[in-house]
């Protein structure tokens, strides 16, 4: 059979590889391996997101005094929470199978090898394509620590699959996955610790952030250990090390959350050709166009900006490419959340960034708590407010927040810097009153 | 007291210098020896060093105008000093002649609308003017109305322009259009951003081109295109191609490096020992060595050898003069001396001129043969290739390797014709081939056998 588009993945790169390139009127293959929607759907932002909502949930009924709602014999149940997510992610699994029905996409489902010319095999079965689009995603690493195939450790991949709370949990590794799942454990009352080998948690974010964002956290029953060396996992305890000093950190269940490396294995991808980067990821152009004529690359197999949302604008821009729409990534503009309580969202350069590019930049930050909207929701809560603005230009290059739920507002600053707002036209924008987007109109006033 | 810098002579010839770029401005401080221009002769380029110490009180003279030498072309002094009593009296000049417009033909994407002819002139719109609201949308869109070139009624700048301008360009982003209208840079004619949006990072500078690194046609540059363009335009060009073995160049070559090593002198090169050798046969041949002056051809007796030089500012073509009598060490150094002043930037302009026969060099940037272009008014010029390995018949009948060299003579056919030509190019290759030979031998003190 011969196709227009052959999709390897059916995550949030291939599904939407799929949708717009069969709306397109293109005749597509999309081939998955496990389930549709990918990672994201099934072993990532989807179940994770459930569970945290249902955290928060669980927090305002234990702490809805201050608002003056007072609730006695508050329990959390765990099992009820796994078959919201569960529903939640059948219902979205649904909705992508009906989705490829709908744009005429077909799926096979089954392990896809790829072969000179732009070959497709599944299951014995070979199929051409004029073009193909590998986005197999990523996986969690597996650092070479002592005890981490102990049956106490998991993955962030296992986590989701627990049907009891541990007593107690360890998290190697303090970065965006690592402080979801401590705030999801810690909120519903497992002791957490979270160890980080670097000096900060989410080290690739604005310090400022990162610091409010590790004390806000911490006063759900998770501490954190930064510059924290692991050095073995057993049965009950974690042992590290600070500044050489061994310390242990005790916990029935231990995460490993160090990082996710990409899907390249097992593909047939050095018979096609296809050139890596230095990351081990396929390496791609800014069109997502690998070495090789007609394959594509989109999502966490490039080793690029490891987020859902950049995927799918990755699977966009290939597709667009493929249809003669000249079209280019921007990872500039890409917003990253973490989807703890509370939010951090950013999007854009981090003066750090921006001075490494060599541009003269200066900041202003805000507390969120001069925001009406904010202290009435958020009482007791640290948010800040942070924005990069170039010198001399006045352009915005980058807005940092912690506080609230943000991540619903990030977009709004994306916009600013896809049409490269400067401070003066952000000036004539209305933000509604009162809301807590206001911050980022408010936060101007704070640049010096 | 307010001290003014002229414009040196910089040589018996020069009356004139172009004021390339400034490098300075005013209020600078400056010391004695600091660059305040580039400065062009029509040979080379300088730097003009100032004389004083103190503050730029006033720039007399733009970029690319032509100062008479002598002239002032900086005042130094005290800050706030006035400097009205050094400012050169200057010949009024004419009204610049009235540019030619570029027709830019820009394509609206817009099938229903009018296709309006649209050109990029500088100034061109200004008589008819512009409408208020093709005025409000141009400076809205980051457009220079001034240089749209109207439709309207006598040529006046209507909406309709602007729109049809736009059509062919993308959108701005903000920041874009405050590069427009700020900085007037230009946009590409597909950006990077939001569906095409043009992005600050895409703006062009004007006249700039997407994709290539544009730099203005000046300084040595400029003077070697004209020069390059006058020899093929004035000139009959013809080249001829021969080879030579290099065995007898090379041994001497050999034995004269020995013998430096002990006395000391100049390491001799290949191309010195075939300057040597032309000079030689050039003297046998006087037809070559001339100037061609279109109703009169000067045959020269002196040979004044041209020879072209690769320097960071481009080519440069520095003349060794009266080399007749010269002997083979005299030479080497020479042209040595000649080719470190062309690399260091300290050439005279007079060094630069008068030669009555060029020789070329690629040989060491490994080309075989090529076309050397005839210094005008020079009635040729030599080029010198690169060493190869040929068979070379013996007198045993056998066939040995031998090292050779092409020389690609290219002549004026208005002064020269293609027999002459060839008989000076056999003569010159008998002479390397037998080289040092009698006359040569002589001149350098060796033994003849």
């Amino acid at each position: 059979m011969k196709y227009d588009l052959a999709i390897i993945g059916a995550g949030p790169a291939g599904y939407v590889a799929a949708k717009k390139a069969g709306g397109a009127g293109l005749k597509v293959l999309l081939v998955e391996g496990k389930k549709l929607g990918g990672v994201c759907l099934n072993e990532g932002c989807v179940p994770s997101k459930t569970l945290l909502q249902a955290a928060k949930t669980y927090h305002h009924a234990l702490h809805g005094e201050v608002f003056g709602v007072e609730v006695s014999d508050v329990r959390f149940n765990f099992e009820k929470a796994n078959a919201h997510k569960t529903k939640v992610m059948d219902g979205m699994r649904e909705g992508i199978a009906g989705l490829m029905k709908k744009r005429k996409v077909e799926v096979a489902f089954g392990k896809a090898t790829l072969s000179e010319g732009r070959k497709v095999t599944i299951d014995g079965e070979t199929h051409e394509a004029a073009n193909i689009l590998i986005c197999t995603g990523s996986s969690p690493t597996r650092p070479p620590i002592p005890g981490i195939d102990g049956d106490n450790v998991v993955d962030s991949t296992g986590i989701l699959q627990l049907e009891q709370l541990p007593k107690s949990l360890v998290v190697v590794g303090g970065g965006v996955i690592g402080c979801e799942f401590a705030c999801f454990f810690g909120s519903v009352g497992v002791p957490v610790t979270v160890l980080e080998a670097l000096p900060e948690i989410c080290p690739t974010l604005d310090p400022d952030l990162a610091k409010i964002l590790r004390g806000e956290l911490a006063k759900k029953n998770i501490n954190f250990h930064v510059g924290a060396k692991v050095e073995e996992i057993s049965e009950s305890e974690v042992k590290y090390s600070v500044n050489d000093e061994s310390q242990v950190a005790q916990g029935d269940l231990v995460l490993v959350a160090t990082g996710r490396r990409p899907n390249v294995e097992n593909l047939g991808l050095d018979d096609l050709r296809v050139d890596y980067d230095e990351r081990g990821g396929i390496k791609v152009d800014d069109r997502c166009a690998t070495n090789v004529p007609g394959v594509w690359a989109a999502g966490d197999v490039t080793g690029r900006a490891q987020l859902a949302h950049a995927a799918s604008r990755m699977a966009e821009v290939v597709v667009h490419n493929i249809t003669g729409r000249e079209d280019r990534m921007r990872y500039d503009t890409i917003p990253s959340v973490v989807y703890t309580s509370p939010e951090v969202a950013v999007v854009g350069l981090t003066k750090e960034q921006a001075e490494e590019r060599g541009l003269q930049v200066t900041t202003g930050k805000i507390p969120m708590s001069i925001n009406a909207r904010y202290l009435a929701e958020h009482p007791g809560e640290r948010g800040l407010c942070k924005v990069v603005i170039e010198e001399g230009t006045r352009r915005l290059l980058g807005v940092h927040m912690v506080g609230g739920a943000c991540s619903e507002m990030i977009f709004g600053a994306a916009t600013m810097l896809e049409t490269e707002l400067r401070e003066e036209e952000i000036d004539e924008i209305v933000f509604p009153h009162p809301t807590t987007s206001e911050v980022i109109k408010d936060v101007f006033m704070a640049v010096r | 007291m307010a001290t003014p810098v002229i414009m040196p002579r910089l040589g018996q010839s020069v009356e004139d210098c172009i004021l390339a770029e400034w490098k300075v401005a005013p209020g600078a401080r400056v010391e004695e020896g600091t660059v305040l221009a580039v400065i062009e002769t029509d040979k080379a380029s300088f730097d003009l060093e100032s004389t004083a110490a103190g503050t730029v009180l006033e720039l007399f003279w733009e970029e690319g105008d032509d100062v008479p030498v002598l002239a002032n072309v900086v005042a130094v002094g005290e800050e706030g000093e006035d400097a009205s009593d050094l400012r050169p009296q200057k010949e009024t000049a004419a009204p610049p002649p009235a540019v030619e417009a570029a027709q830019v033909p820009v394509t609206s994407s817009d099938a229903s609308a009018p296709m309006a002819p649209v050109a990029v002139s500088p100034g061109g719109s200004s008589e008819a003017g512009v409408s208020p609201r093709a005025r409000k949308l141009a400076l809205h869109s980051g457009i220079d109305p001034e240089t749209i070139q109207g439709t309207g009624p006598g040529g006046r700048v209507i909406e309709r322009d602007v729109e049809a301008v736009l059509a062919g360009r993308p959108r701005l982003s903000a920041s874009a259009a405050a590069a427009a209208r700020e900085g007037g840079l230009e946009p590409p004619n597909h950006g990077k951003g939001l569906a095409g949006m043009a992005l600050a990072g895409d703006m062009l500078e004007p006249g700039a081109i997407e994709g290539a690194e544009v730099e203005p046609v000046k300084g040595i540059r400029k003077l070697i295109a004209e020069r390059m363009m006058q020899s093929l335009s004035n000139t009959a060009q013809f080249t001829l191609n021969s080879t030579f073995d290099a065995t007898a160049i090379q041994n001497y070559r050999k034995r004269k490096r020995e013998e430096m090593e002990d006395s000391g002198g100049p390491k001799i090169t290949l191309n010195d020992l075939i300057a040597h050798a032309l000079i030689q046969t050039l003297k046998r041949h006087p037809a070559l060595n001339a100037h061609f002056l279109g109703d009169r051809i000067a045959r020269f007796e002196e040979v004044h050898l041209g020879v072209a030089v690769d320097t960071p500012r481009g080519l440069m073509v520095p003349v060794l003069r009266s080399v007749c009598s010269k002997s083979l060490e005299e030479l080497s150094v020479g042209i040595k001396e000649l080719v470190k002043s062309c690399l260091e930037g300290t050439v005279l302009p007079d060094q630069l001129s008068g030669g009555t026969f060029t020789l070329t060099n690629l040989g060491m940037l490994g080309i075989d043969h090529f076309t050397p272009v005839i210094n005008p008014p020079e009635a040729a010029i030599l080029g010198v290739g690169g060493i190869s390995l040929r068979p070379v018949r013996g007198k045993d009948g056998e066939f040995t390797p031998a090292e050779c060299i092409t020389l690609s003579l290219t002549i004026d056919h208005q002064a020269v014709d293609g027999a002459p030509a060839a008989r000076f190019l056999k003569d010159l290759v008998d002479t390397l081939e037998n080289y040092p030979g009698e006359d040569a031998g002589q001149k350098n003190g060796e033994e003849t056998t």
